[in-house]
């Protein structure tokens, strides 16, 4: 009976959720997909007939080169994201609940403004009459600005303010659900700090780990406006490649091809992330 | 600042409380391109209401309305020269009816009928002005700096601004090196590319969002700076010089047109009108620092306004000047696979 009464909802959701799926995702990205394998068109963006070239075009050099500069870009971001985040996620799970929720409602705020908006924020922060270097001055510790706006560095802390909490709230739930028997069952047999810490908390928090560096890693790839903005629009990241293929260039099969190549490596990465876990669950299973 | 879709969607306040549809003029310019004093007065006079949109470069430009349809229904956009002929030729463009543009005749008679449109069937020239240097006399000892080579110098390492715009950048790189700023030949626009890289390593930013900004916060102290930035950052920073470089300054001029899309041509013809009335063309002078093709409004003009060289160069000031030109896609390839190489170097 109730299975009954509950079919028109269930319907609804279902169609709502196939829907979204098919219309948002899987549509623009056969769409993507489409592109990529078609040819440059001046008139049209894209034309027939379909052909590799533009992944041939991938591997030139220049590109090989831009991806990794990207990869280690979005690795650096990613590091100190991990080094920031872990210590944090885990003294917040320490704190009383109503603190915990404190805290993380902080950490989810700044998501009401836009990021666009408080990258803007970060270059006021970093220029050199910025608030930063005006306020090391008036202190008295350095007598000229230091060059922070428009590097790499600049870069990197754009992103990691931007992405940090995708990296913090993985590891607050793996922390969460940190037992602490184990932990006592760990000194009681012996292992000290270190060790309960290299043996125990690492391999149970590894899963979250692995979450944020996911949640971290590949969007520091893309977000194209971070080096417009902090890096004097340099293509330092395989996003900034993308959007001049789309917008300057005009070259649609090969900026569609390059964000393939990119959602492409986001899969392998999840896929990594799926074995392990199931490897994980195993050994604590065994 | 208005770049990447946050573009200033500044929807300028409602006529009254008319039952009727507000008319609405969806104009796309660049950023910092019209007062809003103009903006304003338009939608008092006329009861259209002016949705302002912005971007940084004709190839955005360009990109967005080659889709012609409704996420890019732009009633007005302001391509400068090269891209007025593409875009012409393209069948992008609205014609527009003489019949219903008051003032034509008020326009320079050497910036109408250009070749990019022959009787200006499709576009009607809004503001001229030129790409040169920018030097911060505050900050650089030394020889005064004259040339675009000048910038090459090493004492400029880590403080030189480019604009963000492939055919400047390199059309300062050809310059340098004795050939066209319009140039097609791939082995010369290799060697610019060759040269620009030597420049690299001076280059803190590119903007062309507003190229006066990195100036005033202090980040650059020479490149390349708009002739109307130049003259919007005297106020704040009078060390900024405008200087017209030995090898030539890039001219350009930015025309109205009507996409063939457009919503509502009516108003466009009604706001190239009002543009064209000398007593707003001197205001938008005045204002935004570029110099307006219009004769009737020149004589309205401040004389400090009229007399300033950064927005009215000398005749001298233009030797070697270059307007320009489309260059074709084929070297439009050339350019762009050279401009990425450029942007990815370290």
């Amino acid at each position: 009976m109730p299975s009954i009464t509950r079919q028109p909802f269930r319907t609804a959701v279902l169609v709502l959720v196939w829907g979204w799926l098919l219309f948002l995702v899987l549509a623009p990205n056969l769409l993507v997909v489409g592109a990529s394998v078609m040819t440059r068109d001046p008139g049209t963006f894209i034309s027939l007939p379909l052909n590799l070239d533009a992944y041939r075009q991938l591997f030139d050099a220049l590109y090989l080169e831009v991806f990794l500069h990207s990869l280690y870009m979005a690795a650096m971001t990613t590091l100190v994201c991990l080094l920031i985040g872990y210590p944090f996620a885990w003294a917040l799970s320490k704190l009383g609940k109503q603190r915990q929720l404190l805290l993380i409602f902080f950490l989810i705020v700044p998501f009401w403004t836009n990021s666009l908006v408080r990258t803007y924020a970060l270059k006021m922060l970093l220029a050199t009459n910025g608030l930063i270097n005006s306020s090391l001055m008036g202190l008295g510790w350095i007598d000229e600005p230091i060059q922070m706006l428009y590097t790499e560095g600049a870069v990197i802390i754009g992103l990691v303010y931007l992405l940090l909490p995708f990296m913090i709230l993985p590891l607050y739930s793996v922390f969460d659900d940190l037992r602490q028997e184990l932990l006592l069952a760990s000194h009681d047999l012996g292992a000290g700090r270190f060790a309960t810490f290299i043996h125990v908390i690492v391999p149970l928090t590894l899963p979250g780990v692995l979450a944020g560096v996911m949640l971290v890693l590949l969007p520091a790839m893309g977000l194209f406006f971070v080096p417009d903005i902090l890096g004097g629009s340099r293509n330092l990241l395989v996003g900034n490649v993308i959007k001049n293929q789309f917008l300057d260039a005009r070259n649609w099969p090969f900026g569609a091809a390059a964000s393939i190549v990119l959602t492409v490596t986001m899969a392998i990465l999840m896929l990594a992330h799926r074995l392990s876990k199931q490897r994980i669950g195993e050994e604590g299973a065994g | 600042m208005k770049k990447l879709a946050l573009a200033g969607l500044l929807a300028v306040g409602l006529t009254g409380c008319s039952s009727e549809e507000p008319k609405v003029l969806n104009l796309y310019n660049w950023s910092e391109y019209m007062p809003q004093e103009v903006l304003t007065r338009f939608e008092e006079e006329t009861g259209i209401q002016v949705v302002y949109t912005t971007y940084d470069s004709n190839e955005a430009m360009y990109a967005k309305l080659k889709l012609l349809d409704d996420s890019a229904a732009y009633d007005l956009a302001v391509p400068s020269t090269y891209y007025v002929s593409k875009m012409r030729q393209e069948g992008l463009l609205m014609p527009i009816d003489r019949s219903k543009i008051e003032g034509f005749d008020n326009l320079d008679p050497e910036l109408v009928n250009l070749d990019i449109d022959p009787d200006n069937r499709f576009s009607i020239p809004y503001l001229w002005g030129t790409t040169g240097l920018a030097v911060d006399t505050a900050d650089v000892e030394g020889d005064p700096v004259h040339a675009w080579a000048d910038l090459w110098d090493e004492r400029f390492e880590g403080r030189v601004m480019l604009t963000n715009d492939m055919r400047e950048v390199f059309h300062v790189g050809l310059r340098v090196l004795g050939y066209s700023g319009n140039s097609t030949d791939p082995e010369q626009i290799e060697a610019a590319y060759e040269k620009l890289t030597e420049l690299m390593p001076s280059v803190r930013t590119f903007n062309s969002d507003a190229p006066r900004v990195p100036y005033l916060e202090g980040e650059t102290d020479v490149g390349m700076i708009w002739n109307g930035e130049a003259v919007m950052a005297e106020e704040t920073m009078p060390s900024l010089e405008y200087v017209y470089p030995e090898e030539g300054i890039i001219a350009w001029l930015d025309s109205f047109v009507i996409p063939k899309n457009a919503k509502n041509p009516e108003a466009a013809h009604q706001f190239i009108s009002f543009v064209l009335q000398p007593e707003i063309s001197a205001l938008i002078s005045e204002e935004i620092g570029y110099a307006t093709p219009n004769l009737a409004a020149r004589e309205m003009l401040p004389d400090e306004v009229a007399n300033n060289r950064a927005s009215y160069p000398t005749p001298e000031d233009m030797t070697n000047a270059e307007f320009q030109v489309d260059i074709g896609d084929e070297a439009l390839q050339v350019y762009a696979k050279y401009w990425e190489m450029l942007k990815s170097g370290r």
